[in-house]
């Protein structure tokens, strides 16, 4: 037998690379129905559970109009906490943002082949994650009829927005930062309507069609869209670092005591890759299952995201510490009264779920086990969500809960209208999630299609390795 | 008369256009579709010249002008004085201008592309949707008398769905 | 408006409001004057205890020792019109603003409901209109022509009565005369019964205000801020400060 035959029939043989996604032995043909038949088929769990997330939501949007139409008051919001749950989510959904595009453009750039099957989930959810965070700012709002004085445009009254206001850049970056990530979502996904109007009938083929936007594969318009892809990827990266530093700035250029943190952008933006990995990894367990994607998504995938979470949570740590130990050493009054409700005072039950639910999952981590088995990376990662959910509104409520004057020290109690809202977005995010695994492919095949291209065995010494060749 | 040809391998097409280059076939008259992308100079042929970067400059540019202009100019056309701040301070204005300006780069950089590649096309185009499961498509426009020696050419790397395109409505 | 790119402060009125602790007595006219002639709704005892009261001028008390050893602390609080007020410059529709004269002034039809300004405010002198307000009759017919009722949604604080400041300067140029140092009164410091709040003009030095703001007992809030209020308290007897 010839060199390569041998080595083919060695590669067949040896189960550890059979692990290996861009080795495995699939024709693109096979690819190619593998990740379209899961989209085909809606079984009855599938309108079971966009059943129950449209009630969700649909609540959730009758608890809106109540808001509307009664005023704020309908919420738990006081004098002085002004801003409760709403922000709270708000500035939860757009840290989930963040891992979307730390996978597809920070990962691109660095040739780390293993993003290949998971970079359209993860640009999937930050879009999602976005729309749903991009409502937050409308619905907290008191007269949010009139919420288009906040939109620059000439009018008849010869007023501005006012720029140097942190809810001007929210919404100026939220929307940047949106349009660029569906932008890029879009464009990456051009090659692969084209794969789906070659092979559906009927609606699909139609809508994929449009899509596609008469897309052929030259190599031209592969040129073209790899340089396009290129630069969405840099481009991609400051606005994303730059978001959630201004979402942060919404708290930090205030004087409200514990607030006022240097340390909060780059805080904000490390739990922001930290919730947001993890919410990926959650993601991406639910929809190996419900989708049969277990070829496409194995264990080195969730492995090497696994570590990826670890080292965002020990960075979160990190930049936590640095934060509280500035804050408890200064003593200042009002903060040291912050702290000592967060450590043992009415906050200290949700200060130590914050803790443990964000470092546990780091500790648990390090196991290789924890990381490869789905069952448990959910569990932990799940963990990390509440934890982080928790912090947030530990920054939001808890430090408005007291401030410079004693008088004005007030509690919070969430109700209904809220709870229902922010359940609302929940369910909308994996009601688009689940809409947008039927009708577009999960898993890029063009990506893997092109990373199989770099990958070959090699034989050094006695051992026969994966290479990985370097073309772009 | 136009031909195509599809192909398994990407040596085979490699070879053939190869061939055809000496056959004195210009590069503007073969198209190669592939299902995914193949590497620079993989299949022989050169890369094209693209406007796209120049468009993303464009772009960003007009994009930090609207963020000045939003940041510097608005503050003084309608004076509002608000607490402790000049009406135009650095630091917000340099958020502004920034975000103004990567929004700018990201859709000047999405309706480049789209541009350049003149999308969307949907008319009738020489297709097939074998390309899609892995086979390289070549479709080739050369003078009749050359046909025979082509087509033995390309049968000789085996090729097979060897004829006429079909203009498909993509 | 201000030509000066640094603030209204190079303005030669700067409207302020003294309170002078000693005379207080915690009688809380104020309030309800300031009820009566802003058209501040009621919220009822059970709003106002989860903190929804919209006071606009609130006697803040504290309590100091234990019984029978008790003694009640207490001084008004309004809007302290800072000069560098921090919840100016992070509303994002220009709701509030600083004029000419010194004031914070607040725009209730521009005002979207963000709440950052309440947040940003460090004395909370802000209140929030968290429902319709109600005005049962026949209260309606006491509502003040001359300040806008707020509905839902809208963010209001004390504005030093500006509506009657522009009444007297109205007037007063109607009139062909100049203001005349205590012409002016909000109605807290009108209604006040022991004189305990002085109004008047900082940048004339001769104003009944100007001279008690320069008394050695006089501090402002939390001045560690850097916030520079308009609102000047003197020392009572017994004034932790």
């Amino acid at each position: 037998m010839s060199e390569p035959e041998d080595m083919a029939q060695e590669i067949r043989q040896t189960t550890p690379y059979d692990e290996r996604l861009l080795l495995a032995q699939r024709t693109d043909s096979e690819i190619n129905q593998a990740v379209l038949q899961p989209m085909l088929q809606t079984g009855k769990g599938f309108w079971v559970l966009v059943t129950g997330l449209s009630l969700i939501v649909a609540w959730g949007v009758y608890a809106w109009s109540y808001l509307i139409y009664w005023g704020i008051g309908v919420t738990g919001k006081n004098r002085p906490v002004y801003w409760t749950l709403f922000i709270t989510t708000f500035v939860f959904w757009v840290g989930i943002s963040h891992a979307g595009t730390m996978i597809s453009a920070v990962l691109r750039l660095l040739k780390a082949d293993w993003r290949r099957p998971i970079t359209r989930g993860a640009e999937a959810m930050t879009a999602f994650a976005l729309m749903m965070a991009g409502l937050y700012p409308l619905i907290h709002l008191g007269r949010v009829w009139k919420f288009y004085w906040m939109v620059p445009y000439p009018n008849n009254r010869l007023m501005w927005p006012n720029f140097q206001s942190p809810l001007m850049w929210d919404m100026v970056a939220i929307f940047t930062y949106l349009i660029g990530s569906s932008l890029y979502l879009y464009l990456a996904l051009i090659p692969d309507m084209a794969m789906a109007r070659d092979h559906t009938g009927s609606w699909r083929f139609k809508l994929y069609r449009v899509l596609a936007l008469g897309w052929r594969g030259t190599e031209g318009e592969w040129h073209k869209l790899h340089r396009a892809l290129g630069i969405f990827s840099v481009a991609i990266i400051p606005i994303f670092l730059s978001v959630h530093s201004i979402v942060s700035w919404d708290f930090a250029v205030t004087i409200q005591p514990r607030w006022h943190s240097t340390i909060f952008a780059p805080y904000f933006v490390i739990g922001a890759v930290y919730s947001g990995l993890s919410a990926l990894a959650s993601i991406l367990v639910v929809v190996r299952r419900g989708m049969r994607l277990q070829e496409f998504l194995r264990a080195e995938h969730f492995d090497s995201l696994g570590k990826l979470v670890m080292v965002a949570g020990m960075a979160w740590v990190y930049f936590w510490f640095a934060g509280f130990i500035v804050e408890w050493y200064g003593n200042e009054p009002v903060v040291r009264e912050l702290i000592r409700e967060e450590v043992s005072g009415h906050l200290a039950p949700f200060f130590y779920l914050q803790m443990s639910a964000n470092l546990i999952p780091i500790a648990l981590l390090v196991f290789k086990r924890v990381r490869t088995t789905p069952a448990l990376l959910l569990a932990t990662t799940l963990l990390v969500n509440v934890g982080m959910f928790t912090e947030r509104a530990l920054i939001v409520i808890g430090s408005l809960q007291r401030n410079d004057l004693p008088f004005n020290w007030g509690n919070y109690r969430p109700t209904w209208v809220e709870i229902s809202i922010v359940a609302m977005t929940f369910a909308g995010f994996a009601l688009l999630y689940t809409l947008f695994s039927r009708i577009i492919p999960f898993v890029p095949v063009w990506e893997i299609k092109e990373g199989r291209l770099r990958y070959t065995m090699r034989r050094i010494g006695r051992l026969l390795v994966p290479t990985a060749a370097e073309i772009d | 008369m136009t031909l195509m040809a599809l192909f398994h391998e990407s040596a085979d097409t490699a070879e053939v256009i190869d061939e055809l280059h000496n056959l004195g076939i210009a590069d503007n008259k073969i198209v190669v579709i592939t299902g995914l992308p193949y590497p620079e100079g993989a299949l022989g042929r050169h890369r094209e010249w693209l406007t796209l970067p120049y468009i993303v400059l464009a772009g960003a540019a007009a994009g930090l002008g609207i963020g000045l202009f939003l940041a510097v100019i608005t503050p003084h056309l309608y004076r509002l004085d608000v607490g402790g701040h000049p009406p135009v301070g650095f630091p917000p204005a340099a958020v502004i201008i920034f975000i103004f300006t990567m929004m700018a780069t990201i859709v000047s950089t999405f309706l480049g592309v789209l541009w350049e590649m003149n999308f969307p096309r949907f008319g009738p185009a020489p297709y097939h949707k074998l390309v899609t499961d892995g086979h390289l498509a070549v479709i080739l426009d050369i003078p009749t008398r050359l046909e025979g020696q082509v087509r033995q050419m390309l049968e000789t790397h085996h090729a097979h769905h060897v004829g006429e395109p079909e203009r498909m409505t993509l | 408006m201000a030509t000066d790119a640094n603030l209204s402060v190079e303005n030669d009125r700067r409207w302020v409001l003294v309170v002078d602790l000693d005379r207080c007595t915690g009688c809380q006219a104020c309030v309800v004057a300031c009820h009566a002639e802003n058209n501040i709704p009621v919220v009822g005892e059970k709003q106002a205890a989860y903190g929804r009261w919209m006071h606009w001028i609130i006697i803040q008390r504290y309590w100091e020792g234990e019984y029978p050893n008790v003694k009640a602390r207490f001084m008004p609080v309004m809007c302290q019109q800072c000069t560098e007020a921090p919840c100016e410059p992070v509303c994002p529709v220009f709701a509030t603003y600083h004029n000419a004269e010194g004031l914070n002034a607040q725009i209730y039809n521009r005002c979207i409901g963000t709440r950052f300004c309440g947040s940003a405010c460090p004395y909370k002198v802000r209140t929030y209109n968290w429902f319709r307000p109600e005005f049962p009759e026949p209260l309606i017919e006491q509502l003040n022509p001359d300040v806008t009722v707020r509905t839902r949604g809208i963010m209001e604080k004390c504005t030093f009565c500006i509506q009657r400041i522009r009444r007297a300067e109205i007037d007063s140029q109607a009139e062909g005369r100049i203001l005349a140092d205590g012409e002016i009164q909000p109605a807290c410091v009108q209604t006040c019964p022991t004189s305990a709040l002085v109004f008047g003009d900082l940048g004339d030095p001769d104003s009944r205000a100007s001279q008690l703001a320069r008394s050695h007992r006089s501090f402002r809030l939390l001045p560690e801020l850097g916030t520079d209020p308009g609102v000047i308290y003197l020392k009572g007897g017994e004034t932790n400060v």
